[in-house]
């Protein structure tokens, strides 16, 4: 259907719209128009990424000058693929509808082989790829610092995007690294002195590139050719090359000192965290190395490679990623800490030192992304609560909405089971997570549950190790036992080769009608990657609460930053984190609106309004009263009325073209979105 | 007197039966017994009316040996001579063995058939009892109606699929306590078979070392006490026999494991377009995954789960009637051969298109071709867009469902609890019996041959008289019952 969103002629592939969909597109035209950025949630399944195309796309063709392209991010390859393949939907449909012969080049960059070349990605009216390929510095300077301004960048499925900004920053330091930067140092200064005999100009030539090149940046970056880059910082760009590592040999003179002090410093006996100022005071006391030079590191290192003729980059990884510490260390005061830990927790008899140097400000990745592009949508099924993200990512969104499903039948059953049937409290709260009780109950409740629900079953654990702990004694007390009378048990594993496997006969089980579940962990694969569609999943239960595993350093360190930079107290943090994920495990069974499913939290603690209130809408809303605090026998009750009502109940929510042309109809679709 | 033209194959003195000592003879057709002193015999059973022989518990003072017929009766001989019982008895015992799958296959198959389909179909097996215990009908009409359908059926129940296993067919062998010190396991032959077909490792073990190596007793009670069997797998001896299986378990799962999904959309190890590259990161969460590090508990923990794994996987396969790996791992070298492994994916994306192709499909926004769906009109549309008109629809009709909050009081009790569950059943098997009648009655026309209106004219009409004065007596008994 050919739909009018504010003037704006919108070619959408399908003959009827959700209403949310409608909803959304007018959201998002409205950004658009403001040029501004946007934090959409619409749950899935219902047509968010189509809807996105169908707008964007329509808002190129009428405003080729105002949007030149499309930056469509999403994290997993499958994802990568679906938005391929609506988009190419898409673009058979306007071939009919206008005869025109396709005028839109698109381009997908799914996997490392297909990593493209350069020209065309600047021609290309959409580009699909992954988040790195934005937010890791390491690519984006290679991928995409040319992209255009005025382009419009969507991050699908952005509930983790802080996480992802975090790790592209974060650095990790072992002995075996500095072991093959050690390695890599020495090859340099072999190839460095054959050069010198046979091609010494070369070496000569090198400096003058060097220079060249920072200049040549730093227009770039003046005029706004370039996205900036994190790890180039602008004072470099500015300032001339330090005498120390001007030339190939000073340089790599200056790298075998480096890597000496850090050698020193992981021969610890007790844990050791610092600021990158205290770091950079400690290092020009001990073996006199500046500020200045550091930050020139990664810059000086790529120069040197590109001289050498070294071919495969990927040998020298190592002193790579030693020469990105360097820069990173030297340029940010603020938002990174240092943690030296001499051993594992677990293992504290064996020596294995690290030394983390962590990014705890997911704004400074994604800095360059807001500051460049006109207009950054981030979007997902489950963003709640909504203001958190503008917060950890700093920036200001024109438009901040909740969208939720409208459903003719309510295809969801959200409950929350407090208590077994014998009145304990269900909780994987630390404190009881041990009790044979709890544990007990848990195994009741999967039992009962593998009784009355169809085909498949997904089950959430809050860890891997909790998991490997119940489904011990699970197996002690003989309840695996009795599940295995009504369905099939298989367990994901660390490895994913045979979690793979696990997952892929778990999808036979259930199709071939005998039925199974599957034992997985928040915060997993399985978690962020797997739909468990229609029969595939009929149930998800998640058992306690997500929360992070809290006695990290690093992640103590992270929540005292937000909390005296964001204003963001400990608790709410976690809290929003454990829930997001526990939404993102329950949301795994409904992938649309034919879909149905229930949601059991399995922990006392999803009753209270801090927890409660901070899943997204769309599940909130069908959250009552008479859901909270269950015992099993209640639960299983609830359970089998609901999926008897969804046996024999079909209906559908959509709208025709010619409803949407009601002025009455406009008016209530735009209460469907919920402004935050 | 038999027939003494019968070839003679054993002779057992001193077997008693009914208390009474007597000498037991197996012939080339049939077993018999004849009582001491006597020249004629009491007990004579055809091999092919024997469905199986049990035997006493070694260890029990009685060695006894049970013949058990197609018709359930049983027959119970006692080996009394006391220097050789035991000796006796095994010989009988595996004659036996020999003889009767012979004469399993020409046994009465009919029988057997007929028998089957009142084990399992208790509502004929009601009717049977109603029309021809009862003698409302012959045995020979009650079934020359249902042979037809029978033999229908036969020629499906030849290609009949497979019977899965139950995944659970490990609990139902929960060791029992015997009282002084030892645990007891009741082992079927459908756990064996369910064993054998879940573990074909074990199955291998069995042929390898059964009967030459050790009883079959000996091997299942190795069986049980193996840590094969028992818990995480990961403490096996070296002198058990299982410990290979275990082994080979592990080797058919590294196989399945390594030949991949075949299921792009699941396949973890693609997810990630690109990972970060080693060192980035902050692997705050990441668990260590190197064995070294793990307590035995842990590694104790894993093997469980793994071993949960591949029974599933196993009774899946099983079930499924295709075998899920090779042992020797020779499933794997084939079709690694055959390029379809995971790096070349030349042949994978028809499959993936297909699969992504399905999962953006949104059917419902189509409109349907042929037929066309009826516009509900709502008065109130708005609230539909709330949901909440929809919902308080679906509510009252759920409500008023059977089973629903409405209609508990009313329609639900006046079936379930009006009339108790005795009259319901009684009423029921009543109702069959005649609608049995009537079929009989209807399958006469067209009346063509003289014996279909022998049959009208004859019988049938006092049959349905039968039936009525059942029911009128029936009838006239709840009457009675309730005043």
């Amino acid at each position: 259907m050919k739909l009018n969103i504010e003037g704006l002629l919108v070619y959408f592939p399908y003959d009827y719209i959700y209403p949310e969909q409608y909803s959304y597109m007018l959201e998002l035209k409205r950004t658009l128009d403001a040029k501004g950025h946007g934090v959409l949630e619409m749950p899935s399944g219902t047509g968010k990424t189509i809807s996105l195309l169908s707008l964007i796309v329509a808002y190129q063709r009428e405003y080729p000058l105002e949007v030149t392209k499309l930056i469509y991010c999403s994290r997993t390859v499958p994802e990568i693929e679906k938005v391929v393949e609506e988009l190419r939907k898409l673009m058979e449909f306007y071939s009919k509808e206008t005869g025109e012969k396709n005028n839109i080049l698109a381009l997908a960059l799914s996997s490392r082989k297909n990593l493209c070349v350069h020209p065309e990605i600047l021609h290309a009216n959409i580009i699909v790829y992954s988040y790195h390929y934005l937010l890791d510095p390491k690519i984006a300077d290679l991928v995409s610092k040319e992209l255009s301004k005025k382009s419009v960048v969507v991050f699908d499925e952005a509930h983790n995007i802080d996480n992802v900004c975090i790790d592209s920053m974060s650095v990790n330091i072992t002995r075996r690294t500095l072991d093959r930067s050690q390695a890599n140092v020495e090859t340099l200064q072999n190839t460095i002195l054959k050069i010198k005999e046979t091609d010494a100009a070369k070496l000569k030539e090198e400096y003058r590139r060097l220079v060249e090149g920072l200049k040549e940046a730093n227009v770039a970056r003046e005029t706004d050719i370039y996205m900036s880059n994190p790890v180039l910082p602008d004072e470099i760009l500015q300032e001339a090359v330090p005498g120390s590592i001007r030339t190939a040999e000073h340089f790599v003179g200056f790298m075998k000192r480096f890597l000496e002090y850090l050698k020193a410093r992981l021969r610890i006996h007790h844990v050791v965290q610092e600021s990158a100022p205290q770091f950079l005071k400690d290092i020009f006391e001990k073996v006199c190395i500046d500020r200045k030079p550091l930050r020139f590191c990664a810059e000086r290192l790529r120069s040197l490679l590109r001289t050498l003729e070294i071919a495969d980059i990927a040998d020298f990884s190592a002193i790579t990623l030693i020469s990105n510490f360097a820069t990173l260390v030297s340029t940010y005061s603020k938002g990174f800490t240092i943690i030296i830990e001499p051993f594992e927790d677990r293992t504290p008899t064996i020596a294995n030192p690290v030394l983390h140097f962590s990014c705890m400000d997911p704004s400074i990745a994604i800095k360059p992304v807001f500051e460049r592009f006109q207009s950054v949508i981030i979007t997902s099924g489950t963003l709640s609560p909504l203001d958190i993200y503008p917060r950890i990512l700093d920036f200001r969104p024109v438009t901040v909405a909740s969208f939720t499903m409208t459903l003719a039948r309510t295809c969801l059953c959200p409950l929350v089971v407090g208590r077994g049937n014998d009145q304990v409290a269900m909780t994987s709260k630390f404190e009881t997570r041990e009790d044979f009780a709890v544990i007990r109950n848990y195994g009741n409740l999967l039992l009962e549950m593998s009784a009355i629900v169809p085909d498949g079953i997904v089950a959430f654990f809050t860890s891997y190790t909790y998991m490997e702990n119940i489904v011990a004694s699970w197996y002690e007390q003989g309840i695996l036992e009795n599940v295995q009378r009504n369905k099939l048990i298989f367990i994901e594993t660390p490895d994913a080769a045979e979690t793979s496997m696990a997952l892929e006969k778990y999808q036979e089980a259930c199709e071939n009608g005998r039925g199974a579940i599957l034992l997985s962990v928040a915060r997993g694969k399985v978690s962020e990657g797997i739909d468990f569609v229609h029969h595939f999943g009929r149930a998800v239960i998640m058992f306690g609460v997500p929360y992070v595993y809290t006695q990290s350093r690093i992640l103590k360190a992270r929540l005292e930053y937000l909390r005296d930079q964001f204003q963001i107290r400990e608790n709410d943090f976690l809290t929003f984190d454990a829930m997001r994920h526990a939404a993102q495990c329950v949301g795994r069974a409904i992938r649309g609106k034919t879909d149905y499913g229930l949601m059991i939290f399995a922990d006392k603690r999803y009753a209270r309004a801090d927890k409660r209130g901070k899943l997204p809408r769309w599940i909130q809303e069908h959250l009552t009263d008479g859901s909270l605090n269950l015992t099993i026998d209640e639960t299983v009750q609830l359970s089998k009325h609901f999926l008897r009502q969804m046996e024999d109940q079909l209906g559908l929510s959509l709208l025709t073209l010619e409803q949407l042309q009601s002025e009455d109809m406009l008016q209530k679709i735009a209460q469907i979105a919920h402004q935050a | 007197m038999a027939a003494l033209s019968e070839e003679v194959l054993l002779v057992v003195k001193r077997v008693r039966q009914r208390k009474q000592d007597g000498t037991l003879y197996l012939m080339a057709e049939r077993i018999a017994w004849g009582p001491e002193g006597k020249d004629r015999f009491t007990v004579s059973h055809l091999y092919a009316d024997i469905r199986c022989q049990k035997i006493s518990p070694d260890g029990k003072a009685k060695i006894q040996l049970q013949l058990v017929l197609h018709t359930g009766e049983s027959t119970n001989l006692h080996f009394s001579n006391e220097s050789t019982a035991l000796k006796d008895r095994d010989a009988a015992k595996d004659l036996l063995q020999q003889l009767l799958p012979k004469f399993k296959k020409r046994a009465n198959k009919e029988l057997e058939e007929k028998n089957r389909m009142l084990q399992e179909d208790p509502v004929l097996f009601q009717l049977y009892k109603d029309l021809v215990v009862c003698q409302v009908i012959s045995a020979e009409e009650f079934w020359a109606n249902r042979l037809s359908i029978n033999n229908v059926d036969h020629s499906l129940s030849n290609n009949k699929q497979e019977v899965g296993i139950s995944a659970a067919f490990l609990a139902d062998i929960r060791p029992q306590t015997d009282g002084c010190n030892g645990l007891r396991y009741n082992l079927t032959s459908d756990i064996i078979e369910s064993i054998f077909r879940t573990y074909p490792a074990v199955k291998q073990k069995y042929g390898e070392n059964v009967p030459h190596n050790m009883t079959e007793k000996e091997f299942w009670t190795r069986f049980f006490q193996s840590h094969y069997f028992h818990r995480d797998r990961i403490n096996t001896g070296l002198q058990d026999i299982f410990s290979e299986c275990a082994k080979q378990d592990e080797k058919g799962l590294k196989s399945m494991v390594f030949q991949g999904v075949k299921n792009p959309m699941v396949d973890l190890l693609s997810l990630e377009d690109k990972s970060l590259d080693e060192g980035y990161g902050s692997n705050s969460t990441a668990p260590s995954t190197s064995n070294t590090n793990k307590t035995v508990k842990e590694n104790s923990n894993s093997a469980i789960i793994k071993r949960f794994n591949h029974h599933s996987t196993m009774v899946l396969a099983a079930g499924s009637g295709k075998k899920a790996d090779a042992p020797n791992g020779q499933a794997c070298e084939t079709s690694s051969t055959d390029g379809n492994s995971r790096d070349s994916d030349f042949f994978q994306p028809p499959i993936k298109k297909v699969k992504i192709q399905d999962v953006i499909e949104y059917e419902d926004l189509h409109r349907e071709n042929g037929k066309k769906t009826v516009a509900l009109n709502l008065k109130k549309s708005d609230s539909v867009l709330s949901g909440s008109a929809l919902c308080t629809a679906s509510c009252a009709i759920a409500a008023l469902s059977p089973g629903g909050v409405l209609m508990q009081a009313l329609a639900q009790q006046a079936i379930n609890q009006m009339v108790p569950n005795d009259v319901q059943g009684e009423l029921k098997h009543l109702y069959t019996a005649a609608g049995e009648l009537l079929r009989h009655f209807w399958s006469c026309f067209p009346v063509n041959t003289l014996f279909l209106e022998e049959k009208l004219t004859g019988h049938l009409e006092d049959m349905f008289q039968m039936a009525y004065n059942k029911f009128h007596a029936w009838q006239t008994r709840r009457m009675m019952r309730k005043t």
